[in-house]
């Protein structure tokens, strides 16, 4: 594959700070001693604090629930600034942190959720390096149970028993095992076959690969397998090699790009290549100004980062909003098309969020509902083959990406997905689809996001079309679920039946449209008067004034059209 | 029923404001953009604050029918709205 799309980017930008980015931009800064180069830090800051919900944790976007992902990005990217910045930041405590723990000794990404090794991570990293509090002693017992039988270790204990080994995994358990241990502890896995696969992982060329049978080395993982040998007191079979390998990967800016082939130098190639040579013990001074000028260049208007210089950092959902808003010329849709469909990691198989990003589902859905891959069936098989053989849980879920715990709204976008693109051949994956989702029912015809949560309507429509794709669904349950959560004055809230939003209404269009249940058109116009915004777009709740941005235009936009005469479909979305 | 003035209205809808807010809210004047004038004052803050001012004063907002957006988008219009809303039901 080429990436020469990447180059210029036609696809659209949203213009926000991201928090990874933001996350991975301050750390590569205090890496090369060089925070002190960040102007205005608290405006950083302020972005970081816009993220903390009142239950004490932090989200990845306004508006959506905590995770141990973003909490740990938050809190650590705030320690790292300088103390005197953080002003707009409220007092936190680790009990959020705690909430996520899970009785096997692993932690999940939100309450409720099944443990899983990249939010186990984050939360003993959040707890002892922020907190300075210790985690259960379980964790060791449930961290000794990741080795697979190759030696390597596994996202969770299910993927494990499968053999499912990972550069990344073995990073987030060793470094959560050294956190909690200082790296005294006795080990809980073999050593020997431990640092024997990682040490297979790495390439003639120098550089690492995520898995066994990767074809492609990548800046990523050879950061991961770098940092967990390091914590191992070992090295990578060929240290020159990799030294090498990772300084060849330096661009004509000064800063690097991700992997051979890649154009474009973006923040998680700096973050992961000053990463690596640090673990390595490799000299950092003479590469130092080009890094930190290329990374400052990323900053945007909000005070917090994106992965590339802002004016060309596009994004696929941002991108996607727009081709299905029906927003672009003819020529700039087939343009934005071509670059959503360049945004594909060279070992995985998904779409990402942004390029250089791991491959993520409900981007996925997203970019295929706005034609990508449409006369490409080799591709679409590949992707089809992405989520049954490479990421779907043992559960019979799906997560936001690899190796995270499954959740509703993933699996509802894959079973959608699968639907679409898959064949005859995944009939046996959409069955275990809906075993995963009967594990998220609270009551009869009600469901929750995640095991053990609490049901809502949109996990409840997300839950009961997923099992309709699956295996076939009783649609008065979701007659049921739309009667209970009607708002009398138009549109569908998502917990009771008071406060309507965007989001739940399409849900419960689309919900309606996929069973065959009759809706009110002139009760969904008032609601969509009540969102439409002055400049033509639409706010997610009748509360706000102003546009919630191109995602919520294009939902909005998306109903307007299929109140027209012409009854344009729903895309089938699901976004949380 | 005790019958509300404007000035009562405003005072108990201004603790709202300052329970949530603290001192960016004592600031505030009658036509302030709560959403320009209180920091984090988004979507979520903003149903915080209408579920607050129905609890104080007894009252049901119809979110859809009520332009929310315009009544609660500043002090005095939210205390004009209250105003109405408690004189219906005196009435």
């Amino acid at each position: 594959m080429t990436y020469d799309t990447l180059l210029r980017s036609s696809g659209v930008v949203s213009g926000e700070s991201d928090l990874w980015c933001t996350y991975a931009a301050v750390r590569t800064l205090g890496w090369l001693g060089r925070v002190g180069d960040l102007p205005s830090p608290e405006t950083a800051a302020g972005f970081l604090a816009s993220r903390q919900n009142s239950d004490g944790g932090f989200a990845w976007s306004a508006g959506m629930s905590s995770d141990a992902w973003a909490t740990y990005y938050c809190t650590q990217t705030l320690a790292d600034l300088p103390t005197s910045s953080r002003g707009t930041v409220r007092a936190s405590s680790s009990a959020w942190v705690w909430s996520a723990a899970h009785p096997d000794g692993g932690f999940a990404m939100t309450p409720g959720q099944a443990s899983d090794v990249w939010a186990t991570y984050y939360a003993v990293r959040t707890l002892v390096e922020i907190f300075g509090e210790q985690p259960p002693p379980a964790l060791f017992d449930w961290l000794a149970a990741l080795q697979a039988e190759d030696g390597g270790l596994a996202w969770s204990p299910a993927h494990a028993k499968g053999g499912a080994s990972d550069v990344r995994a073995c990073y987030y358990a060793v470094t959560a095992w050294h956190t909690a241990t200082g790296g005294e502890g006795p080990l809980p896995w073999d050593r020997e076959r431990l640092t024997s696969w990682l040490r297979g992982r790495q390439s003639a060329a120098g550089g690492f690969t995520f898995q066994e049978g990767d074809e492609t080395d990548c800046l990523w993982a050879t950061f991961r397998a770098t940092g967990a040998l390091s914590r191992l007191d070992e090295t990578p079979r060929d240290p020159e090699g990799c030294v090498a390998w990772i300084r060849a990967r330096l661009g004509p800016t000064g800063s690097f790009t991700r992997w051979p082939g890649y154009p474009v130098p973006d923040v998680w190639a700096a973050f992961c290549g000053v990463g690596a040579l640090r673990e390595l013990g490799a000299e950092l001074d003479d590469l130092a100004d080009g890094v930190v000028e290329t990374v400052l260049s990323f900053r945007t208007p909000q005070g917090g980062f994106t992965y590339r210089t802002p004016g060309l950092a596009s994004d696929v959902l941002t991108t996607s909003a727009h081709l299905m808003a029906g927003r672009l010329s003819e020529t700039g849709e087939r343009e934005a098309l071509r670059w959503t469909e360049s945004c594909m990691l060279p070992n995985e198989n998904g779409i990402m969020y942004m390029p250089g990003r791991g491959s993520e589902v409900r981007c996925t859905l997203w970019a295929l509902s706005a034609g990508a891959f449409e006369e490409d069936a080799p591709a679409r098989a590949r992707i089809a083959g992405w989520l049954t053989d490479g990421i779907q849980n043992p559960d019979g879920g799906f997560g936001y990406w690899e190796g995270r715990a499954s959740d509703i709204v993933s699996t509802a976008a894959a079973a959608e997905i699968l639907h679409r693109i898959g064949g005859d051949s995944v009939a046996g994956h959409l069955r275990d689809i809906a075993e995963y989702v009967a594990s998220c029912e609270t009551a009869p015809g009600q469901y929750a996001n995640v095991p053990g949560g609490r049901s809502t309507l949109r996990a409840t429509l997300q839950a009961l079309r997923a099992r309709h794709r699956a295996v076939g669904a009783d649609g008065a349950l979701a007659g049921e679920a739309l009667a209970r959560h009607r708002v009398r004055g138009g549109g569908y809230a998502n917990e009771g039946n008071r406060v309507p939003d965007l989001l739940s209404t399409y849900e419960a269009v689309l919900a309606a449209d996929t069973f065959g249940l009759d809706w009110d058109s002139g009760h969904l116009a008032k609601f969509l008067d009540s969102v439409r915004t002055a400049d033509a777009g639409f706010a997610w709740t009748p509360l706000m004034a102003t546009s919630g941005g191109p995602l919520a235009d294009c939902l909005g936009r998306r109903l307007e059209l299929r109140l027209s005469p012409e009854r344009h479909t729903l895309p089938p979305l699901a976004l949380s | 029923m005790h019958t509300l003035d404007q000035t009562e209205i405003s005072n108990r809808v201004l603790a709202v404001l300052e329970k949530r807010f603290g001192d960016a809210a004592r600031a505030l004047t009658a036509d302030a953009d709560l959403s320009d004038t209180l920091p984090g004052f988004d979507s979520l803050a903003a149903l915080e604050y209408v579920n607050s001012v129905e609890g104080e004063f007894g009252i049901e907002v119809d979110f859809v029918g009520d332009d929310v957006r315009h009544w609660f988008s500043t002090l005095g219009r939210t205390t004009e709205y209250v105003r109405e809303r408690v004189e219906d039901m005196t009435a």
